[in-house]
């Protein structure tokens, strides 16, 4: 029992004389990468056929509205690429044109995104836009503070849809990489 | 990452407790059974102790020179390798001030002082590091937690008195009484709510966020304006002598002898609160909002031609769920800390302190207990953490060598390690006590890939005389 004890204290002294650390490498935090990928929705428009038929055939609806956060220094700083994703459906029964516009702060429309889409029935249509990389440039979304938003009728003002509830809807959503580290 | 969220609560102090030879084993039961006539702490010297834990990552595993690319040491090891209920850990504490004296009652022993003591800790936020690496594209319904952000921390100082009563032959009772005086606190322990990407009921896709989160401080302004030498630390310093926060609690503990070789003892410490009343601030973000981006829905919408679309969504999401400061008062409990043991004492008895110096043995009956040279037994240790109770098994083999030395080499297993060696020597030269410990030896192999170390170390000055 005592051979045992002087021996156990000797390797535990030994083990405390006798510490020491691995090499580490702390620069390897410089490579650390962090680029989340975030997604969320951008606008949803909805018009009924009520509303395009209380107009002549023609521009029924056009809207200039802020819309800051592609330009809010957080993204515009960070953001490497991504995608807007459009997603119309029309169930009126005129064909339509729906034109988003990208405007700066000096009112210049930086770009415009237009569609076309045939009366009811004509399923739904979608559109991926891809910016940065081999897409378009990120300093159209980095350089926008305001959307416009022009529809047109390309039919009559009388015809109905059969289809309930007859309107024309516009999704978006934007997924973009965002470089934190 | 994992080092910004450094956070640490009470150590457990596995060798130092019921080593009766110390003095500072009082403050970990005060009912630890001395036989010291007085005794003084070096000031600031007599109690240092030192401890930091890992549960689920090691300096090692992120920054060993292995070749290993760091984003897939960052990705595996950390962001999916840790679960919320790891936790980085650590806490310290310094005896300011600490004596003791046996009473004219040989049966009493007192003991006070002050010891400054800082602890924290913080559990892995995992939904949130893995939300800000990934990002909720691709995790569409799935929820992250935001209940995985719970820390707590606090720097005090704590002037304290026990008595420590001998009842009987077999039992030796103490109680602790404290008065907590905090410096800084912070907490955020009770977080619930999530955040998730779901299909949208209008456009594509639906952010919701519900959120019940709070982070309460204490002290953290005047810490800052310290920080920023818009202050001098005397602020802080008042602070931790009634300028601040104050609180009370109280310790017992017993050793009790089940026969002449066998005894139990027990504690109980930090039954205490502190309430916050000074300094305070507090941040909260309470509500529950969806969002579709910016919605424009004909013929309503076009009624109002100078709508801002973008900044009235922002403004409504901030209603919901609005970000508020407030300076209520309030109150934390202490981490409560329970130990147990189980020793059995054999061997060759040692001839009693007292005899030798001066054959002057106090009367009381403890003081002609006799002491072996051998004890070996079992260790309990429960902390209460905001995650819940806590465990850690210890057992350990002590060694006495005379009067002049004595030795305690600890095994212990917990959260943080199945490999913990520990050992404590505790040297008397004359009236001079010195003691220094140490844990989870085995990992002085390679300190980078230790999850928990931690010290303590002491001066003290002891008398045996004649009462």
């Amino acid at each position: 029992m005592k051979k045992l004890t002087v021996y156990t204290f000797i390797v535990t002294f030994f083990l405390l004389l006798t510490s020491c650390i691995e090499e580490q490498d702390f620069d390897q935090y410089n490579d650390l990468s962090v680029v989340p990928v975030l997604e969320s929705s951008i606008l949803y428009l909805e018009a009924t056929e009520d509303v395009i038929n209380n107009v002549p055939p023609g521009p029924f609806y056009s809207e200039d509205f802020n819309f800051d956060p592609f330009s809010e220094e957080f993204f515009s700083d960070r953001v490497l690429d991504g995608v807007i994703t459009y997603e119309l459906e029309n169930t009126t029964s005129k064909p339509l044109t729906l034109n988003i516009e990208f405007i700066n702060d000096a009112d210049t429309v930086l770009d415009v995104e237009s569609f076309t889409i045939e009366a009811s029935p004509s399923g739904t249509f979608q559109r991926d836009v891809t910016y940065g990389n081999s897409g378009k440039s990120l300093d159209i979304l980095r350089n926008t503070s305001k959307i416009r938003v022009t529809a047109s009728n390309n039919g009559d003002n009388t015809s109905t849809s059969t289809v309930t509830p007859p309107l024309v809807t516009l999704k978006s959503s934007g997924k973009f990489s965002v470089r934190l580290k | 990452m994992v080092f910004a969220c450094f956070f640490a609560t009470g150590q457990n102090k596995q060798i130092l407790y019921d080593f009766s030879e110390i003095p500072q084993a009082l403050l970990i039961n005060p009912g630890t059974e001395t036989d010291f006539k007085w005794y003084s702490g070096v000031p600031a010297l007599s109690g240092i102790s030192f401890q930091a834990g890992s549960s689920g990552i090691s300096v090692n595993d992120l920054f060993a020179d292995d070749g290993v690319n760091f984003n897939d040491k960052i990705r595996d090891r950390l962001i999916n390798g840790m679960n919320p209920r790891d936790d980085l850990s650590g806490t310290y504490q310094i005896d300011l001030i600490n004596f003791g004296y046996r009473g004219a009652k040989t049966n009493n022993f007192y003991s006070f002082g002050i010891y400054h003591e800082g602890d924290a800790i913080g559990y892995w936020f995992k939904d949130y590091a893995k939300l800000a690496y990934e990002g909720n594209a691709d995790n569409l319904n799935n929820r992250f937690d935001l209940g995985h952000l719970k820390t707590r921390g606090e720097i005090l100082n704590v002037f304290h008195f026990g008595v420590t009563k001998q009842i009987d032959k077999k039992l030796t009772f103490g109680v602790r009484g404290k008065l907590y005086s905090g410096i800084f606190d912070f907490t955020s322990t009770k977080n619930r709510g999530y955040f998730v990407t779901t299909e949208g009921e209008n456009n594509l896709l639906a952010n919701t966020i519900n959120a019940d989160l709070e982070l309460k401080t204490s002290g953290a302004i005047t810490l800052d304006h310290v920080l920023d030498e818009e202050a001098s630390a005397t602020e802080l310093i008042k602070r931790g002598f009634f300028g601040g926060d104050l609180g009370l609690g109280v310790d017992f503990g017993f050793t009790y002898y089940l026969n002449d070789q066998t005894v139990i003892t027990g504690s109980v410490l930090d039954l205490g609160f502190i309430y916050h009343n000074t300094d305070v601030l507090s941040y909260s973000l309470k509500g529950n909002a969806t969002v579709e981006g910016v919605e424009i829905i004909l013929p309503d919408d076009a009624n109002n031609p100078n709508a801002n679309f973008w900044q009235d969504l922002v403004d409504e999401v901030e209603e919901l769920v609005p970000f508020e400061e407030n300076r209520e008062s309030y109150i934390t409990f202490r981490p409560t800390k329970l130990y147990g043991s189980l020793r059995y004492n054999f061997g060759e008895p040692v001839q009693p302190k007292t005899k030798m110096d001066c054959d002057c043995r106090m009367p009381n009956k403890s003081s002609n207990r006799i002491k072996y040279r051998n004890s070996v037994g079992g260790q309990l240790y429960v902390i209460n953490r905001p995650r819940g109770p806590q465990a850690a098994l210890t057992a350990f083999y002590q060694r006495r060598f005379g009067n002049i030395m004595a030795l305690k080499t600890t095994y212990t297993v917990d959260k943080y390690s199945y490999s913990n060696v520990g050992l404590g020597v505790n040297l008397q030269a004359g009236p001079v006590n010195m003691y220094f410990m140490a844990d989870n030896l085995l990992a002085y192999r390679n300190i980078a890939a230790s999850n928990y170390a931690s010290f303590q170390l002491g001066i003290n000055i002891i008398s045996w005389g004649k009462n």
